[in-house]
């Protein structure tokens, strides 16, 4: 039950921790796992001006995009608080609501996922998450 | 299709049934129903939790060391579909649970063994403590029986009463 103003754990290492929910992609009133949405980014890890300054942009900057604090962004929803029913009729829980981000073309922003994903994501083309992710539960 | 044990009361889920609880650390809780899911938000343990099967065999009230358990348990090695191994383990399967049943059978006839001499000692110290209470048998029912036959007379003058105003 993602939703306006639903703070979610980002779990990729884009930089960003944690992302407020502005947007619910399908236009839908509520957000759930595999479901895109947009989102402001609340709390982000600092950015280390040495890598990222003058020295070494041509390397770093191509590599991985600086996540900054107030930004907007499209994110995956991977992991929901509220219940979700599978197809065999058992009930999946999370203990937090977490996002991954997105570029703009829909694909994971960061290089890595740490934590658990959903096996719900599997049947919703996000395959490259599910593949990233260190458990599919 | 899998048949999952709850982690709370250890009974069987099967398909369709119970919730699913995801740790942070990926550790998976499976829930019976909602009873079980509720103890487990409440920070229950279930071996302090008198209905579930961990409580009953911390408290040993039921067999725990046995080998007929040693057939029930998960195996993470592959097994290549063969139908004379499947005929063959369901027939074990009958005799197993056959074997575990007379087992248990036997351990709670152990358990149950010297109950009524030790209520029979308890009833008869409990009579002697309190002998001062208890009446000759004799005595009370005289008084019971007086009792009733006062009544019958009085409901029959009631009745004669009754008559003599009709």
């Amino acid at each position: 039950m993602i939703q306006l103003k639903s703070i979610l754990n980002v779990i990729d290492n884009s930089g960003a921790i944690l992302a407020e929910c502005i947007r619910v992609a399908h236009g839908g009133r509520y957000g759930r796992i595999g479901d895109q949405i947009t989102v402001v980014i609340q709390k982000a890890r600092p950015i280390n001006t040495s890598t990222t300054g003058s020295g070494a942009t041509a390397s770093t900057t191509a590599a991985k995009i600086a996540i900054r604090r107030g930004e907007v962004r499209k994110a995956l929803v991977v992991r929901t608080r509220k219940e979700t029913r599978r197809a065999d009729g058992r009930y999946i829980r999370f203990d937090d609501n977490a996002c991954v981000l997105l570029n703009n073309r829909g694909e994971p922003l960061g290089t890595r996922i740490l934590g658990v994903v959903a096996a719900e994501l599997r049947g919703k083309k996000w395959g490259k998450v599910i593949s990233l992710a260190p458990k599919v539960v | 299709m899998r048949l999952e044990k709850c982690y709370f009361c250890s009974s069987t889920i099967y398909p369709g049934h119970g919730t699913m609880f995801v740790r942070n650390d990926s550790k998976v809780f499976r829930f019976c129903r909602s009873k079980c899911n509720a103890a487990f938000k409440h920070k229950r343990n279930p071996r302090k939790v008198r209905w579930t099967k961990a409580f009953r065999k911390a408290a040993g009230k039921e067999m725990t060391i046995d080998s007929t358990f040693e057939f029930e348990k998960r195996r993470n090695v592959p097994v290549r579909y063969d139908r004379e191994l499947v005929t063959t383990t369901v027939k074990a399967l009958k005799r197993v649970t056959e074997i575990r049943a007379k087992r248990e059978r036997v351990f709670y006839k152990n358990r149950m063994a010297g109950n009524k001499e030790r209520e029979k000692a308890e009833f008869i110290s409990e009579v002697q403590r309190n002998i001062e209470l208890v009446q000759a048998p004799s005595t009370k029912i005289k008084t019971q029986v007086s009792k009733i036959l006062e009544k019958k007379t009085q409901k029959q003058l009631q009745e004669q009463d009754m008559e003599v105003d009709g």
